[in-house]
């Protein structure tokens, strides 16, 4: 199913574009820094500190005098390992949770659904915010968890409403039927067949949580460095925006372009899906 | 399914006219001419990075002890006396009479100050010994001001006597009494605050609108905007010629800077880094820049106990030689440069620019790679593996640096030890961490060397505490009997206070408890059109009063 | 009507005292307490995290700090902020204008602006501008909001001088009520441009989908078969596509909210966004939480007042 939803993107112009750039970004991620300086090494302090892109560093360089295109794409490396581990956990979290309120319906349903209301009606953002402002140090995976565990209550009710819809289906009349446990049925037969809309929630959150990543970290929140992330990138970058624009336009576009590639994949995969609104 | 849509359909659609509209109509705005009012030049916008709260003295504790509270209070409260432009902080002479006329001393732990008597609250009631009484009532009573109470803890007693003198008891002799008396707080109207308890005071409609006795006095606040003042027409020193007073929030540095080079502010406190800043602020033909000495001391402190065991000397940086090897390993005045620009120095000790003392000391030593080579050389440190680490007995000369991930002065310094430290065979293992987390480790000595950075008071006296044996913030638990003997001599010196500090200075330098690596300067950016422009270090814009209007240009620029 | 109401009503205040269990749980999540990191830049002494300590309850057990949260809460009482040492309440009263200004423009723009293009694209859908003008609005999506802000204050505010790069008005402007709408209309245009740019992708990409539906629906093709004018056809079927697109209020007031957060700061706009980030930086935790607080009563009343709308406008809602 997941392979005819992705053939479906490529045939459209959008989705094409999308998944070879995201391949690429892959690609880019985990080969890049095999042949590119150590993102943490420092050149020389005052010769090459935020110097204009040049033939050694096609990029420029930093405050610091590092390399900006191996920070972009060691950043790549950890932007996109922090959005794919919190996006896994909340896709995961909105599954368990959306197949055992839609399927167990009833009081289960009921509570789950009012915890969920409760939740989404705080921004993601604030939600993070609370947490981040009065801890006193957040390792990174920590703060992978607690983007993870705050970004699964719309894909919840998404599948909520899918596995209302499958219960009904003949396949899992029948299964009941023939004494399978409900863990059986949620995890064999609704689960598979919610693969199509939680890769689109999937796709999409890559794109939310790397936005959010940025945001945070431009709080001073985020990603701690000197770990290089594109967010903390364009904090460090802010107050040289204007002498040295290249330290910040850099991973400024890879957000763009990332966020924009998930979209148009997430686009081209939904209405894959669902092809009344192409 | 396309051609289902007909072709024609996009007519009923409006054409993009009103996006343009909407556009051209926000544009044209600043043409329709929002005429600033006539009393535009004569005002001053204040860029500041915080809200004043509760600008009122003895409220000013805690969380509540902001720059931004200090500069509005200043404003609207006069101290008894100010510090006189050589910022000296000890004996009687060398301050500047505010509301207090003069002052005389009765014995060597009595001072008694007789008040200016046109000074008057800005409700028109005159400025009384009782006020003063009544200030440092509340202001020495831990329970109200702990931190006033802690700096002001050797004054005995301030009483009244008549209307308008005001006597000082110390609970013992020494240089800086009349400093006490008048630097740290400033006289609150007692006959307005007679009626409020002292633990709702903060709360109370006083502390929201203050009267004071300063040179200008509360208009409005609007939340979140800025904070307005007006010129006290009856201030007895004169009327300020700079009519309105607006301290501007903008708490986002850069948001500061577009302000002040969009024309929308006047001034705004120390020009935000990175260098690159100072540029473009100086490429504006309307500014001015103005170098003001700051508080600020950075240094990298060596600890002298074992971290692990604080019973036990630090197995390597107990030896001066190493210490000092690797202060001459570093290009301290490449660093300075590189970050702050070429208005800053090296200090020569723990000496800010805003200490007194550090004028007419020497030039503190630059980098020598060979000399430091030589010493680690001589105490055993030798790469004897050849993996680029000095090593000696098999213990590598490894250093954890500590610092805190809130200071973006210190990360990027922090970088740069690393690598010079580097060149020279000594591994430094950086730390950054949460600022409490930095804090706690600091206070129980868990570094080897700490990156640090204190404001400090103008007053020297505070060196004891970082650096004699029993110091209060001595967290490297650094103990030198030289130096602790010299502090004692300079802090009751009353004569030749300036040589005796610079004998500590000296002494400290050459032990190398800590390396000192700046004593930087802050850039103030002030309009041309103000003239007779000071910015005083203890408080930036407290000489605002005697600034007048005599430089060129509107307000700002209109219709470039 | 009343009865459902009534429930429906009673489903919100249930869903905003989840909410605030939530947050209040969330604060305490992580080990050290709200006031833990205060001490950052501030000379405080031990003493005197105690004494904030005790006043802010941070001594009593997790429970008993919830009931008193629950309790003043519904006094209005959301207690007192520790940098600024006023009331939280009074405090978020007066941000919220500005906010609730920036907010309404952003939100009439999307609503008009935002509409239109999304009809436009609907009409000429599988076109080069439709896929243009989706690739646009998108990318406007993902750029981060505080970034877009950064260059046009720099470019349009600094450079070009055209509008000011910060702030909601000049403090020093004199004039009749005119002048100074003027005035703060000026300074409004940077951040509602920005914070326009990062939303509308949502109503068009919503009124595209919605219209495209109706477009379809047997009754359109019925009144086209019947020999309506293209222009009568479209018009019906936009009004009954608005109607879905109107009921998504609720779910765009959230990332306004959020984008306001990184908007205000960047452009200074005195409102509840920059109130919020400057609590971030105080660790000002009482006034953070009061925000927090606000914000989800907010999203649970517009989720509650389009859900009563829609149930106005169309009686099936009410029976299921």
């Amino acid at each position: 199913m997941i392979a005819d939803l992705l053939r479906a993107a490529w045939r459209t112009p959008g989705g094409r574009a999308g998944l070879v750039f995201l391949v690429f970004l892959v690609l880019l991620a985990l080969l890049g820094p095999l042949v590119l300086p150590d993102p943490f090494q420092q050149f020389d302090l005052v010769e090459l500190q935020s110097a204009p892109p040049s033939g050694p560093h096609p990029f420029g360089t930093d405050q610091l005098s590092r390399d900006v295109l191996s920070r972009v794409v060691n950043g790549a490396r950890v932007s996109l390992a922090v959005a794919g581990i919190a996006v896994a956990l909340s896709v995961t979290l909105g599954a368990v949770v959306g197949l055992v309120a839609g399927y167990l319906g009833g009081g289960v349903d009921a509570v789950l659904m009012r915890l969920v209301d409760g939740a989404m009606a705080v921004p993601r953002l604030f939600l993070l915010l609370v947490v981040l402002a009065v801890a006193s140090r957040v390792p990174l995976a920590v703060l992978i968890v607690l983007i993870g565990t705050t970004g699964w209550f719309a894909t919840s009710r998404l599948i909520r409403a899918e596995a209302l819809r499958l219960r009904e289906e003949t396949y899992v009349r029948a299964a009941e039927a023939l004494g399978a446990s409900r863990r059986r049925i949620i995890f064999r037969h609704l689960l598979v067949n919610t693969a199509g809309p939680l890769l689109v929630a999937a796709t999409l959150g890559v794109g939310d949580v790397i936005l959010l990543e940025a945001g945070l970290s431009f709080l001073g929140l985020g990603v701690q460095p000197p770990t290089p992330s594109w967010g903390g990138m364009i904090l460090d970058a802010r107050p040289v925006l204007e002498s040295a624009p290249w330290v910040g336009i850099f991973p400024g576009v890879m957000i763009t372009l990332t966020v924009l590639a998930t979209n148009l994949v997430g686009d081209a995969l939904r209405d894959a899906l669902d092809p009344r609104g192409a | 399914m396309t051609h289902s849509t007909p072709r024609t359909a996009a007519s009923p659609v409006p054409r993009p006219r009103l996006a343009a509209a909407l556009t051209a109509l926000a544009l044209l705005a600043p043409a329709i001419g929002l005429a600033q009012s006539p009393g535009a030049r004569s005002s001053i916008v204040i860029a500041t990075g915080g809200e004043a709260t509760v600008p009122v003295p003895t409220l000013m504790e805690g969380p509540h002890a902001t720059p931004a509270n200090t500069d509005v209070a200043d404003q609207l409260f006069a101290r008894l006396a100010q510090l006189g432009p050589t910022l000296i902080t000890t004996g009687d002479r060398g301050f500047e009479p505010l509301l207090a006329r003069s002052w005389t001393r009765r014995d060597s732990v009595t001072l008694a100050f007789d008040l200016d008597p046109r000074a008057t609250w800005h409700d028109g009631m005159p400025v009384t010994a009782a006020d003063v009484a009544f200030t440092f009532g509340r202001a020495l009573n831990p329970a109200i001001a702990p931190r006033l109470a802690r700096l002001l803890r050797r004054i005995a007693s301030v009483t009244a006597e008549g209307e308008r003198r005001v006597v000082f008891r110390f609970t013992e002799a020494y240089p800086e009494q009349l400093y006490d008396a008048v630097f740290h707080v400033a006289p609150l109207p007692k006959h307005l605050l007679d009626s409020i308890p002292a633990d709702s005071l903060e709360t109370a409609a006083f502390a929201q609108a203050p009267v004071g006795s300063g040179p200008y006095r509360w208009v409005r606040r609007v939340p979140g905007e800025f904070v307005e003042l007006a010129a006290n027409p009856r201030f007895f020193l004169g009327a300020p010629a700079v009519q309105r007073l607006i301290f501007r929030l903008a708490v986002d540095p850069e948001a500061r800077l577009n302000l002040l080079l969009g024309g929308e502010v006047d001034a705004t406190e120390n020009i935000p880094a990175p260098i690159s800043n100072i540029a473009r602020v100086a490429a504006d033909k309307d500014l001015r820049i103005v170098t003001v000495p700051s508080p600020t001391l950075g240094f990298l402190l060596f600890n002298q106990r074992d971290r692990r065991n604080r019973d036990r000397p630090h197995p390597i940086l107990s030896d001066p030689d190493v210490r000092r090897a690797i202060g001459l390993g570093l290009d301290r005045r490449r660093m300075v440069r590189a970050v702050f620009g070429s208005a800053s120095e090296v200090p020569f000790g723990p000496a800010s620019p805003i200490l007194w003392i550090r004028h007419g000391t020497p030039a503190p030593a630059g980098i020598n790679l060979r000399e430091a080579q030589r010493l680690l050389a001589a105490r055993g440190w030798i790469d004897h593996d050849g993996d680029g680490v000095r090593d000696r007995g098999g213990q590598p000369l490894v250093l954890s640096l500590s610092a805190p991930t809130t200071s973006a002065i210190r990360k990027l310094m922090v970088q740069m030890v690393k690598e010079q430290l580097r060149a020279l065979g000594i591994q430094i293992d950086v730390e950054l961490m949460e600022f409490p987390v930095y804090i706690e480790r600091r206070t129980a000595g868990d570094f080897d060397i700490d990156f640090a950075s204190t404001l400090q008071d103008p007053s020297p006296t505070g060196l004891s505490q970082g650096w004699s044996c029993d110091g209060g913030t001595n967290f490297a638990r650094y103990c030198d009997p030289a130096v602790d003997s010299l502090l004692t001599i300079a802090a009751r010196a009353t004569e030749g206070a300036g040589e005796a500090w610079h004998a500590v200075l000296r002494r400290i330098e050459d032990d190398a408890p800590a390396v000192f690596l700046y004593a930087p300067s802050y850039l103030y950016a002030v309009h041309r059109r103000f003239t007779n422009v000071r910015i005083r270090p203890e408080s930036a814009w407290i000489s605002l009063r005697e600034w007048t209007l005599g430089g060129p240009g509107a307000h700002r620029p209109t219709g470039d | 009507m009343r009865r459902w109401l009534l429930r429906r009503a009673l489903q919100s205040l249930v869903t905003l005292a989840v909410a605030l269990v939530l947050l209040f749980l969330l604060m305490h999540v992580l080990p050290g307490d709200p006031l833990s990191r205060l001490g950052e830049g501030r000379p405080l002494t031990p003493e005197q995290v105690q004494a904030l300590r005790d006043r802010y309850d941070l001594n009593r057990p997790l429970l008993a700090q919830l009931g008193s949260f629950l309790g003043g809460l519904a006094r209005g009482d959301l207690g007192v902020s520790i940098e600024y040492a006023r009331p939280v309440t009074g405090l978020l009263a007066e941000r919220l204008p500005a906010t609730l200004l920036l907010g309404g423009v952003v939100l009439l723009l999307n609503f008009t602006v935002g509409l239109w293009l999304g009809v436009r694209q609907a009409v000429r859908r599988g076109s080069a501008e439709d896929r243009w003008l989706t690739t646009l609005s998108l990318a406007g999506y993902a750029t981060p909001s505080f970034w877009l802000g950064l260059v046009l204050a720099w470019l349009v505010g600094v450079k070009w001088r055209l509008l000011p790069p910060a702030g909601m008005r000049d403090p020093l402007l004199e004039g009749g009520t005119l002048t100074a709408m003027a005035d703060i209309a000026r300074h409004l245009v940077l951040p509602v441009l920005t914070l326009s740019a990062v939303s509308i992708a949502g109503t068009m990409r919503y009124q595209r989908a919605a219209l495209i539906e109706t477009l379809r629906l047997p009754y359109i093709l019925t009144a086209r078969a019947k020999g309506l004018t293209d222009r009568r056809v479209l018009w019906h079927g936009w009004r009954n596509a608005l109607f879905p697109v109107l009921t998504l209020f609720g779910l765009w007031l959230p990332i306004l909210v959020t984008g306001s957060v990184f908007v205000e700061s960047v452009f200074a706009w005195p409102g509840l966004g920059s109130l919020a980030a400057t609590a971030v930086g105080n660790r000002d935790y009482p006034l953070l939480m009061g925000a927090a607080t606000l914000v989800a009563g907010i999203v649970v009343l517009a989720s509650f007042l389009t859900d009563v709308a829609y149930g106005l406008l169309d009686p099936r809602v009410r029976l299921s």
